[in-house]
């Protein structure tokens, strides 16, 4: 795990381009407020859903929430081109962060969790016309979704207090104990 | 002027907890509840907006009214956490002008939400009219979070006693 995260930082740090565009100004600022906004679009869209997966609004067809899902996509890929940006500043303060590392986790789980309902019951769940309640493992789903989106942005929001120590780029040996270690 | 206020906010248990405590609950998990309500009630009343803008047409709006009380939730919960992050930190805020402008936008946005809603709820309301009001509300909830991110670099004096920036 440890050297891969050191390469993973050493890789991150050759987008210097993108890191010399965060650094300006207003470069942070603004890649944060499009972070925000795409963590809105995402969240709500995909609650949106969850919720009636769980069992709200029931007398509209799932289906009909289906039609959601293209925004959170869109949140999703705002947020992770957005969050990319961060990355490629400050790789160190990502890399070998608990709260960053544990908020990806989260956000592959979230991942597996909408392939596990792709594969095994949307088609069955679409067709369910008005008034239905879903089967138990789609409710279940829906509320697994909710759970991991929420510790996605409690984790997000943590990552700066669980900021490691700075570490300076090309000192290899050594480095590992200082960042890691406070 | 307004410094002796801002002193004795920034001297009270609260506040002093807010910026001091090593606890997670103190200023890491308020802030985490103010995303959090930022998602519930920006994010689904978003949702709402998008359907009136033409998409996901066959969701009825009104069904959007099911959510309505977790859009409350998120209202209360950024209310009272939006509360407890000034009273931690009064002098950042209020000598900010972002900050007012932050507040104005909420203002705004909830202003025409509970205008949608109505216009909604009666079947007379004109399409075109919601869909003005729907695109507004998007807006001025993007503004907000804007202007609420901003709100971390915009600060001149960050306490009573700090030189200013």
């Amino acid at each position: 795990m440890i050297p891969f995260q050191v390469e993973l930082e050493s890789a991150l740090r050759s987008f210097t381009q993108v890191a010399a565009l965060m650094r300006t100004n207003w470069g942070w600022p603004i890649a944060e407020s499009i972070h925000f906004v795409g963590l809105t679009l995402l969240f709500g869209s995909i609650a949106a859903w969850d919720l009636r997966l769980v069992g709200m609004a029931k007398h509209v067809p799932i289906a009909a929430f289906h039609r959601l899902i293209p925004f959170a996509i869109l949140g999703f890929m705002i947020n992770a081109g957005s969050g990319s940006f961060f990355l490629m500043t400050e790789p160190d303060q990502y890399v070998y962060n608990p709260a960053f590392q544990l908020k990806m986790l989260c956000v592959v789980l979230a991942g597996i969790n909408v392939g596990l309902f792709y594969l095994t019951m949307f088609r069955r769940v679409n067709r369910l016309g008005p008034g239905v309640q879903g089967p138990v493992l789609a409710r279940l789903n829906g509320l697994v979704s909710l759970a991991l989106w929420i510790t996605v942005i409690i984790c997000g929001r943590m990552i700066t207090f669980y900021r490691p120590a700075r570490c300076r780029p090309g000192q290899v040996i050594g480095f590992i104990a200082d960042c890691i270690v406070r | 002027m307004f410094d002796p206020l801002f002193r004795w906010l920034e001297s009270s248990a609260f506040s002093v907890w807010m910026r001091e405590s090593d606890s997670l609950f103190a200023f890491p998990g308020i802030l985490a509840a103010h995303t959090i309500g930022l998602g519930l009630l920006a994010g689904l009343s978003g949702a709402f907006a998008l359907r009136l803008l033409g998409v996901a047409k066959g969701i009825p709006p009104e069904a959007f009214r099911r959510f309505v009380p977790l859009m409350w939730i998120g209202l209360w919960m950024n209310l009272l956490t939006g509360i407890a992050l000034l009273i931690g930190y009064p002098t950042k805020a209020l000598t900010n002008p972002v900050f007012y402008l932050k507040l104005g936008l909420i203002a705004i946005g909830l202003v025409i939400l509970r205008a949608i809603f109505r216009r909604t709820g009666s079947a007379q309301g004109e399409m075109g009219i919601t869909k003005v009001l729907a695109a507004a509300l998007l807006i001025a909830w993007i503004a907000t979070i804007t202007a609420g991110r901003l709100l971390a670099y915009t600060y001149t004096r960050l306490s009573v006693d700090s030189l200013p920036r």
